[in-house]
């Protein structure tokens, strides 16, 4: 009975601490929103634009004519590559000194091309020319020995084809923004630690005066936190599937096909996160603004290591520094996830969950060895 | 000055839990910054760096040996098992995987239409170039085999090694006739500057109203014999002094991870740039602080809006690769506009009013954007205190 009043009234209480349900449920939301914002770009086929370019328009480029027909047709049509314009030395460096145009052409022996900085556009530019020396050098060869293919080399030339088929490593193609989603819901598992720091705040006599009124209660103190404990998982335990629901329904981030498992490691994830914050509270002899302050700067620093501002610095860590990739709770939770989405045999799967299950239990028993006994004489 | 000394004394008091975010932020920071700028140096060039790559070939010809070997002239080879694919990919040992079909070089020869396959990671501006190359490799192998008849496949691997060897010749000149080293670094961080920032002003500034917004003390502070007037004032001085502190600690902090190449015109730019925008923060902070009355409200609002802006306004993710409609909301906030004049910085070769001109009426944006919001935050401030008497 004591267990049905506590976990409800506690429900009751944490329901009405908006602070706490802000960062817990609605903050995750909110960053996912700006990852969907800021990404949606990214894995879209982006609409290309022209390119502005000048060749210098000189007496070896006016008898090249293969290289005029080409730069021509490149830069013909809506899908042009470039716009040219055809201008003298001078004109075509002044128009780079005004940012006008990314490069400017010169048709020497070999082909060359000036810029004034480096970048996607420049490497275009200067991709396109490459592939037009190659071809016009295996044109060369080719009417050497067979001049009457001039007609067929040229249709030739022009039907460039595709000669990479892209195959999926695993079932799934391995998504470059999917890993960013997994991050918030691992972060937002470890978020139900600012409910854990509350539960023991507020068990503990001499941190809080609810925590000196629920000591008076003739419950043995235990079963009093477990079952204000048990009102928070809950609560934490939806906010995350709430999180969830927003990410696969609306912003439709793939977690592939196998939601029992992804509602299972959600669950671990909670009661880890909880259990997290359960143990710095216990263990920060601090105010509340401490408590949090290292709280939030371990999520982060874990979130920032497992790859959520930066996908390099995951891989960086995993790769060189394995054990410490290995103690990241947040780093084995997304990685569960990412598991379950890009593996096709559970095992890596296992190996991560265990290790989470590991984080758990340690941080329960943790917590469990520090708040218990303690007796307040008189505070 | 009590009101000023007052702010003061609790900035001072607070000094231990602020410094455990400062740090941590400034060496995320720096961290993140310096990798990116790696990640740069290593895609942008005209010879990328060599990236390994994974090759297998079910099947066996001179054709496949000639486009291994001058595939190998871009990428390092990998040796990977059938069963480390995935793992390989997954931890990025390799970024692509080459496999050649059985049967490929057979068909080919004939003129019929057939692929490699390939798995990457994606998203990596290597994979383009080598796509780019086999596109190109098995392109001119088809103009030889369409076109000469019966060619033996010895023969075409040289035709092609010889062909693939020649390139354009690309300079990069700068029009003062100087090689310029661009200053990513510095661009970078701070572009990143615009969250570091908001993010300490946001604890200072929470950490004052906290004390402020106190009921009693409010009304101890209200039959005080000084004017709201010069409490408001004093305290904009406050906090205007806590911004501009924590300005020239990340400033130094630039300075100390990248003494290299910091002594330019450019780190001037963007230290003018950073302090307009500094000036802007403390006037958004400063708006908060004036519409809500908790601290914990004052965080988690300022936490969502410094975010939130930075996500859309090309702090986090290259203005470039945000799509046009998130730039033109993101055009309402003065991050982005402070991320464009540092962009702007960062491209400049020549340093005179020409082109400075553009930045500058992007800062004055910025500056804008921080005088409308202290004066936003001063109307609703008197509002307030009327409503209040």
């Amino acid at each position: 009975m004591m267990f049905r009043h506590i976990f409800k009234y506690r429900l009751k209480c944490l329901l009405r601490d908006w602070e706490n349900l802000f960062w817990t449920a609605l903050f995750p939301i909110l960053l996912a929103s700006f990852f969907f914002m800021s990404l949606s770009n990214l894995t879209k086929n982006e609409q290309f634009n022209p390119i502005n370019i000048a060749v210098v328009d000189n007496g070896q480029y006016r008898n090249n004519k293969s290289f005029m027909l080409a730069l021509d047709s490149a830069s013909k049509g809506d899908e042009r590559l470039f716009n040219l314009s055809v201008t003298s030395q001078e004109q075509a460096e002044q128009m780079l000194k005004d940012d006008e145009i990314y490069g400017y052409i010169i048709a020497e022996e070999p082909i060359k091309l000036i810029v004034k900085n480096l970048g996607i556009n420049q490497s275009i530019i200067k991709s396109f020319l490459d592939i037009y020396i190659q071809t016009e050098s295996a044109a060369e060869s080719i009417l050497a020995e067979n001049l009457s293919a001039m007609q067929s080399l040229l249709a030739d030339i022009n039907s460039r084809k595709s000669f990479v088929n892209d195959v999926p490593i695993s079932k799934v193609a391995p998504d470059a923004t999917t890993i960013f989603y997994y991050t918030v819901i691992a972060m937002a598992c470890f978020y139900g630690g600012y409910l854990g720091l509350r539960e023991v705040s507020d068990i503990q006599a001499n941190i809080s005066s609810v925590a000196a009124r629920v000591n008076m209660a003739p419950v043995h103190k235990m079963k009093a936190f477990l079952s204000s404990a048990a009102a928070a998982l809950l609560l934490h335990f939806c906010e995350v599937l709430i999180l969830l629901a927003y990410l696969i329904f609306i912003l439709k981030v793939d977690f592939g096909t196998r939601t029992i498992y992804v509602l299972l490691t959600a669950f671990v994830g909670s009661v880890m996160g909880l259990s997290f914050g359960t143990l710095i509270s216990a263990l920060v002899k601090k105010g509340e603004g401490v408590k949090i302050a290292i709280f939030t700067c371990f999520t982060m620093l874990c979130s920032f290591l497992s790859g959520m501002m930066n996908q390099g610095v995951k891989y960086k860590v995993d790769t060189e520094l394995p054990l410490l990739s290995w103690m990241n709770p947040v780093n084995k939770l997304t990685d569960s996830f990412y598991c379950l989405h890009y593996y096709d045999t559970l095992s890596k799967y296992a190996l991560n969950m265990a290790a989470i299950t590991g984080f758990a239990l340690i941080y329960c028993l943790a917590t469990y060895l520090i708040i218990r006994r303690r007796k307040y004489a008189s505070i | 000055m009590q009101v000023f000394k007052l702010c003061m004394q609790i900035i001072r008091k607070n000094i231990p839990v602020m410094l455990i975010y400062v740090i941590l932020t400034a060496v995320v920071t720096a961290l993140m910054v310096s990798d990116i700028d790696k990640e740069y140096q290593k895609e942008i060039s005209f010879t990328p760096a060599k990236r390994s790559i994974a090759f297998i070939s079910e099947d066996n010809s001179l054709l496949i040996d000639g486009f291994r070997e001058a595939l190998g002239q871009i990428v390092n080879f990998v040796e990977l098992d059938e069963t480390q694919l995935q793992d390989a990919l997954y931890f990025r040992e390799v970024t692509y995987i080459v496999r050649v079909p059985a049967g490929f070089t057979e068909e080919f020869m004939k003129g019929a239409d057939v692929k490699i396959d390939k798995s990457t990671v994606p998203n990596s501006v290597s994979n383009t170039y080598i796509d780019l190359f086999i596109n190109q490799y098995f392109n001119t192998a088809r103009l030889y085999i369409k076109n000469i008849d019966g060619i033996s496949q010895e023969l075409l691997v040289q035709y092609l090694k010889e062909d693939l060897s020649k390139t354009s010749n690309a300079e990069v000149k700068s029009t003062t006739g100087k090689k310029v080293t661009y200053p990513t670094y510095s661009n970078n961080y701070f572009n990143f500057f615009a969250y570091t920032l908001i993010s300490v002003i946001i604890l200072g500034m929470s950490m004052l109203m906290i004390v402020f917004n106190d009921r009693n003390l409010k009304m101890r502070n209200s039959c005080a014999p000084v004017i709201p007037g010069s409490i408001n004032l004093q305290f904009i001085l406050a906090n205007l002094f806590f911004t501009f502190a924590s300005w020239a600690i990340l400033v130094v902090m630039s300075f100390i991870f990248n003494y290299k190449n910091s002594l330019n015109a450019y780190t001037v730019y963007f230290i003018i740039s950073s302090f307009i925008y500094s000036f802007c923060c403390a006037s958004i902070s400063f708006l908060i602080g004036n519409l809500i009355k908790s601290q914990n409200a004052v965080y988690a609002v300022c936490n969502t809006i410094g975010l939130g802006s930075s996500f859309i306004s090309g702090v986090f993710v290259p203005q470039e690769l945000l799509s046009g409609s998130i730039l033109k909301i993101a055009s309402f906030t003065p991050a982005y506009w402070y991320v464009k004049a540092n962009n702007a910085i960062a491209k400049l070769t020549q340093f005179d009013y020409r082109h400075l001109q553009p930045i500058f009426s992007d800062l004055m944006i910025v500056a804008g954007f921080g005088l409308a919001f202290f004066a936003v935050a001063l109307a609703i401030g008197k509002r307030k205190n009327y409503i209040e008497n």
